[in-house]
């Protein structure tokens, strides 16, 4: 039988694991009984010694770099990293996972790009070895962990509130009654069974919550304490000190995580790639979407604060320095990680958006100066009147809005034309407007891309 | 519904007929942690940031300002005063008669009428239903705002909760999100073949909120609305074949259709849903809502508490005293 210590970092089995074995004076050691595991995994790539990562520390950043290769590279193998899938590697894996959260609490902030990624991977990883095992030992795990996250027949779903709100499950695909989810096959029969009369109620359940639902609340269940550890942490990292081998591995999952993203960022325009179109680049005005544009030229007094201070900082920020933002998702970024000494927020965007404040009825900031603040703080730069990377992360860069969320808030700024069809979000309009007018041989030179100019800007 | 209210009969109302009893208890459980705003010309609730220590200052301040309008924050704050240091909202629902998408009545834009005003209340009923039965919310009060009604939810998940999740319950319980239909099929030897699923051979969950919500606005089409997506025959055939939904017959209401034209209706319908909702006010976390037991002073009817949600009447409970008395003036006058 599989250890629920296999997905579940957290179990008592897995925190035992880490009490009994981890030995932070050792973790750079070569453990000979980890290369074996690894070197006896089946379908294992042994080509190379790189594929073999030594010690723990090796395999805690391995497990950063199979996450962001298996997201991005398109020719991924996974025999360069069979290992992580089979169990013997489980007592190594719940140590370096957990030197990795400890790490990435001491050096990173609460929701950097470094603690999103990590989380993810951890996400990912449950879901890949749960596709790993065989059908009946994949449910018998996943009750096992469920239930030890005091999870059973049914969950309340303002239990998984976190997941709902940031989107990664629907409201609308659970199967909720009375409050609860529901996702055991004996209740789901229990409570509808009489529902159903030409079809039978257990094989409906197969279709409408059977394993995928419970799998999801797992890996998502797994994220949620994956965060919640690193913020506590974080939260008594003032009181003690680290120890060296904790802060030696942050330097090195920042320095992995650098390469790779390096390799595969899209605001490194690689004319190979797909989504090249989307590079970085002066803001092109006749790009804007219609809703953009009417921001630009000022709003009135109803909208105004939204349509600045949420709408346009966002839009502004990401349509100049990462427009490739959800083409990208899973990359979490920093306006420093392109805009390296904030010239170009300074100098650019700030302006845009302290110009179209200007133009609204009344001028924003003659009643509101306060929203200045406001708009650095949606840039990621905490509640302050001045950009300073020594704040940066205090606050998240806000995401572009998406149609909807437009709709819904702003309804008087969208004034559909017909390059809005299909579009979900208005950066998607500008990057496929821009991308057209590139073609067209109408985008002035000044607005080319200054991918290579730029990537001198990051080590 | 009675026109504006003069000074004179605010200040009669608020002098004679306003009673600090009809402050429901989840007003007056936190009360200086709310902020007030006034309206007090008619111009919009421009006097704003005022925090009443407690009850007996706000009697005070309303028996003597009569306002035109009196409105409180859904939020609490440490410091209402400056709207500092949030601490928790009420999740509200706003369902204005004047702006639903589908009513049946002949009220011209932006009249309300005691039928419009009837089929809001069925609506909140039913989005009460939902909220209640489904979701399992607790602390859920309704309130006649003076031409609608507001849903205001005390629970205290929901008190927490951000914008975006705010959003979501309000996508589900609105029935504002197409329903999924397709399913992978879960016979791993026959991964190929989906399943679909119209939503209404789905009767639970979600799929039931939706079907019912749909089946709602059918069938009170008058056959004038402008509705996107539904061009002038979709709307005339779904008139003239909605009496097969009054059995639930969905699968030959569509066969009369056209499976094409009904997946457009489904997605019409998403977006009536999600409009006959003001969505703008369900993912507020500091909106000001109207004060229940104040005048609404632009059509002259109480906001007042809803304490039977299945039989409410406004014109029984929500009428002051002073439109009855300018009716009797009238019979006298005509006399
Ligand atoms: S559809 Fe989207 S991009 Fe087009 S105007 Fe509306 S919000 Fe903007
Ligand atoms: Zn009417």
């Amino acid at each position: 039988m599989v250890e629920s210590s296999f997905l579940n970092p957290f179990c008592d089995e897995a925190l035992s694991i880490v009490r009994n074995q981890a030995d932070l004076s050792t973790v750079f050691d070569i453990d000979s009984r980890l290369v074996d595991i690894i070197s006896f995994s089946p379908h294992q790539n042994l080509s190379d010694e790189s594929y073999i990562p030594e010690n723990i520390i090796n395999l805690a950043l391995k497990r950063i770099k199979w996450f962001i290769e298996r997201k991005n590279n398109k020719e991924y193998n996974s025999h360069d990293y069979a290992y992580f899938f089979v169990e013997d590697i489980t007592p190594y894996d719940v140590i370096a996972f957990h030197l990795s959260a400890q790490a990435i609490a001491n050096k990173f902030n609460f929701n950097s790009r470094e603690m999103r990624l990590f989380i993810q991977a951890q996400g990912q990883i449950i879901e890949d070895r749960l596709g790993s095992l065989m059908l009946s030992e994949k449910r018998e795990l996943t009750d096992d962990v469920l239930g030890e996250l005091m999870v059973s027949g049914t969950v309340e779903w303002t239990f998984l509130k976190d997941i709902i709100s940031s989107k990664k499950l629907s409201l609308t695909d659970l199967v909720i009654d009375n409050g609860e989810v529901i996702l055991d096959r004996d209740e789901f029969i229990y409570r509808f069974e009489d529902k159903f009369d030409d079809r039978s109620a257990s094989k409906m359940y197969d279709v409408l919550v059977g394993d995928n639902v419970k799998e999801e609340v797992l890996k998502n269940l797994i994220m949620q304490k994956t965060e919640e550890y690193i913020q506590n942490i974080q939260e008594k990292s003032q009181l003690i000190e680290a120890h060296p081998s904790i802060l030696t591995l942050a330097d090195e999952i920042e320095k992995t995580i650098d390469e790779e993203m390096t390799k595969y960022s899209t605001f490194y325009a690689n004319l190979n790639n797909p989504g090249g179109y989307m590079e970085i680049g002066k803001l092109v005005k006749e790009a804007f979407p219609p809703c953009i544009k009417s921001t630009v030229e000022g709003v009135s007094s109803g909208g105004r604060n939204d349509a600045i201070v949420l709408f346009l900082t966002s839009f502004a920020s990401y349509a100049r320095l990462y427009p490739g933002i959800f083409a990208n998702e899973g990359a979490g970024i920093k306006v420093s990680d392109i805009d390296k000494n904030l010239d170009i927020t300074e100098r650019e965007i700030l302006p845009l958006i302290f110009e179209a404040a200007d133009n609204c009825t009344p001028p924003l900031f003659e009643d509101q100066p306060q929203e200045k603040i406001n708009i650095i703080s949606k840039l990621g730069f905490g509640m302050h009147s001045e950009l300073s990377l020594d704040h940066e992360g205090e606050t998240k860069w806000y995401t572009p809005m998406s149609c909807e969320k437009v709709k819904i808030h702003l309804p008087q700024l969208c004034k559909k034309d017909k390059g809005c069809k299909g579009i979900n979000n208005p950066l998607s309009y500008y990057t496929r407007a821009k991308w057209n007018l590139k073609n067209e041989g109408k985008l002035p030179d000044s607005t080319q891309s200054e991918s290579n100019s730029n990537s001198d800007g990051r080590d | 519904m009675f026109g504006k209210s003069t000074i004179k009969e605010r200040k009669q109302f608020y002098r004679e007929e306003w009673n600090l009893k009809d402050l429901p208890d989840f007003i007056t459980d936190e009360l200086p942690r709310r902020e007030f705003g006034f309206d007090h010309y008619g111009r919009g609730p421009n006097d704003r940031y005022k925090v009443f220590k407690n009850q007996d200052i706000l009697r005070r301040f309303l028996k003597s300002k009569s306002p035109f309008a009196a409105y409180i924050s859904i939020a609490y704050y440490r410091n209402p005063r400056a709207r500092e240091d949030w601490q928790k909202a009420e999740y509200v629902f706003d369902v204005d008669a004047k702006d639903l998408p589908i009513r049946s009545c002949d009220c011209d834009e932006g009249e309300v009428c005691a039928q419009c005003l009837a089929e809001s209340l069925e609506i909140v009923n039913n989005l009460i239903d939902t909220l209640d039965g489904d979701l399992g919310l607790k602390n859920i009060h309704l309130i006649y705002s003076g031409r609608g009604y507001h849903i205001r939810i005390l629970d205290e998940d929901m008190m927490l909760a951000d914008s975006d999740l705010r959003g979501e319950v309000l996508k589900y319980v609105a029935g504002a999100t197409v329903p999924k239909s397709i399913y992978p099929n879960p016979d791993p030897s026959m991964v190929a073949s989906n399943f679909n699923f119209q939503h209404f051979t789905l009767p639970l969950a979600y799929h039931q909120i939706f079907t019912d919500r749909v089946k709602y606005n059918i069938q009170h089409l008058k056959g004038t609305e402008k509705i996107d997506g539904i061009n002038p025959k979709l709307l005339k055939d779904i008139i003239k074949f909605r009496h097969l939904l009054d059995d639930d017959a969905w699968g030959l209401f569509k066969g009369n259709i056209g499976p094409r034209r009904y997946n457009n209706i489904v997605s019409a319908m998403a977006n009536v849903n999600l409009a006959t909702i003001d969505a703008k006010v369900s993912i507020d976390i500091k909106r000001i809502l109207r004060l229940p037991s104040s005048l609404h002073s632009k059509v002259s009817m109480k906001c007042v508490e809803v304490k039977d949600r299945e039989n409410f009447d406004p014109l029984k409970y929500a009428v002051p005293k002073f439109v009855d008395e300018r009716k009797d003036e009238e019979i006298t006058e005509n006399k």
